[in-house]
């Protein structure tokens, strides 16, 4: 599969729901597949919190995109028949501008002044994007967790723009326990010695400790009871992989793997502004979620998974029922997911399947 | 579903109605219902592979166990409901009638009548029915609450549920006839409209 990566430059800026301004951004994106004549299958793909533009194929450095099991030829979101854009979101640290990139202003690296991001901004750059990139609307715009949340938001925000959306383990606002355990990660980020007020570019260091343990943290949470009962149970590391000294269980070496390969490459800052973002979403508003749905034309394709605890299957089945309730077609699939939350991002036949026919239905 | 049973429902479905299909299968009815009468429609349904068929249809489809509470669809301002072929299987067919007219002013059941003469002849042989209507032996079967045409329009009654219209099914699918002639006896599928 052919990968087509592009930095786009917005000189016009975004106004952002903080109030405050971009004055210019970049966004890096990929793409896949081809815009047919009549430009009507284009796909977004939007990321979880931790993931960027690489959704699909292998890329050199990158690696294996983070949805490839359901993306690319042939499989339930098909690069064949479909041309299929995701992109890096604002305040990330793959590319597009967040934290890590060059203040014109300045001409020092944001760090921790880049402004506060939320879904709504995100969703209005990706409006920017698809209008830059000439497609008069998505025919389905699909995420899983956060990713979700932007696919609901993109329903709501720009209802004669996306004919399909499909919202994976996602939920319309955070939980009052996701906002508590993204709490505890970005506290373990603060108290690294390392981080100097989010200002550790400046003393060339990392906060390489506290991005570990709220990555560990952040992978409990993602996993089930009975997918790491299964997958670890309670058998030793062999001393020759040990990653530690200190490590004895086998989740103990998993974890810090995870943990340490994810601090090498993911800013502290991206990590806070992208959590903030999470927390902060609430499709609702100061208004109900059922008001705030009304216009809604797309239609829904909501999917949970019973081993999910982060965003329980039941969060999804409110999106369902609140669009039920304004008479939007709206679906609600639930499959068991091996995964825990992590369930959206792997290939399952019904999985896959659902998802396919919802695309050509 | 049978084309016939369909037919019968589809004359009770306003034009242009919001609908929702309890047990919806496949979703073929809801579909018909879509096409002929321009509904807004809504299967619930278990199995994730009929599941997977209705949005393949293109029909809108919940997952939900429906023995597990059907609350939750209250809000939504239903016309009509339905139920055909599934009440018999779940644990509480009598608090589910209620809640569906809850849900909307009118609702369809359907249900196989046990009083059948061919069911009879089984029980008086001292088995358990085994037809082609009911082909599941007693020990696989879904249908937990199995009841005769009398029987359910004793509990209409008993729950205050007007019958405000009712059809009986031949065997072969067809309407009247013997059928409506001696229900309880000749009738193998009763469908009703209801109201509360």
């Amino acid at each position: 599969m052919k990968i087509k990566t592009e930095q786009i430059h917005f000189s016009e800026g975004l106004s952002l729901e903080s109030g405050e301004k971009l004055d210019s951004f970049d966004l890096i994106i990929e793409s896949y597949g081809e815009l047919n004549e009549s430009k009507s299958n284009a796909i977004l793909l939007c990321h979880a919190f931790s993931g960027n533009h690489h959704a699909a194929g292998e890329d050199k450095e990158l690696g294996i995109g983070w949805w490839d099991q359901i993306v690319g030829p042939k499989k339930a979101i098909d690069t064949e028949k479909y041309y299929v854009v995701c992109c890096n979101n604002l305040g990330g640290c793959a590319g597009s501008s967040g934290p890590t990139t060059i203040n014109a202003a300045t001409n020092k690296v944001f760090g921790k002044d880049f402004p506060l991001v939320t879904v709504d901004d995100w969703v209005n750059s990706q409006k920017m994007l698809m209008d830059k990139l000439d497609i008069p609307y998505w025919h389905l715009v699909a995420g899983g967790s956060l990713g979700g949340m932007q696919a609901l938001q993109w329903s709501i925000a720009y209802p004669n723009k996306i004919k399909k959306a499909g919202i994976f383990a996602a939920a319309a606002k955070s939980s009052t326990q996701n906002i508590a355990m993204n709490e505890v990660a970005r506290e373990s980020i603060r108290k690294d010695k390392n981080f100097h007020n989010g200002d550790y570019y400046d003393h060339n260091v990392t906060p390489k400790n506290g991005i570990k343990t709220a990555r560990m943290l952040g992978h409990i949470t993602y996993l089930s009871e009975e997918l790491m009962d299964s997958r670890f149970g309670r058998k030793f590391q062999d001393e020759a992989s040990k990653v530690d000294q200190d490590v004895d269980f086998e989740v103990e070496n998993y974890l810090q793997y995870k943990g340490e390969k994810f601090s090498e490459f993911f800013d502290a800052n991206s990590y806070i502004l992208m959590t903030k973002a999470m927390d902060g979403y609430d499709a609702g508003k100061d208004r109900d979620l059922e008001k705030a749905m009304e216009n809604i034309k797309a239609e829904l394709l909501i999917v949970g998974f019973y081993s999910d605890w982060l965003y329980p299957a039941e969060r999804g089945k409110e999106i369902q029922i609140a669009g039920m309730n304004n008479n939007i077609k709206s679906s609600f699939v639930v499959f068991d997911g091996e995964h825990g939350h992590d369930s959206f991002l792997f290939h399952s036949k019904e999985y896959s399947n659902v998802i396919k026919k919802f695309i050509e239905s | 579903m049978a084309t016939k049973l369909s037919k019968i429902i589809n004359h009770w479905v306003p034009e242009n109605s919001k609908v929702i299909d309890f047990g919806c299968g496949d979703g073929s009815l809801l579909k018909e219902l879509i096409e002929t009468k321009n509904i807004l429609g809504y299967g619930v349904e278990i199995n994730n592979l009929k599941i997977e068929k209705c949005i393949e249809k293109g029909v809108p489809v919940i997952k939900q166990d429906i023995d597990k509470g059907m609350n939750e669809f209250k809000s939504s301002n239903f016309d009509l409901s339905i139920m055909a072929r599934s009440i018999q299987c779940l644990k509480n067919p009598d608090l589910a009638l209620n809640r569906m007219l809850e849900l909307s002013k009118r609702c369809v059941v359907t249900l196989p009548n046990l009083g059948y003469w061919r069911c009879r002849i089984n029980l008086a042989s001292g088995k358990m029915p085994v037809t082609p209507e009911l082909p599941s032996s007693w020990y696989e079967t879904e249908n937990i609450h199995l009841c005769t045409i009398k029987d359910f329009e004793n509990l209409c009654k008993k729950e205050n549920i007007k019958i405000k219209d009712k059809v009986f099914l031949n065997k072969d699918g067809s309407r009247g006839g013997l059928a409506s002639i001696k229900p309880n006896l000749l009738a193998v599928e009763g469908v009703y409209l209801l109201e509360k």
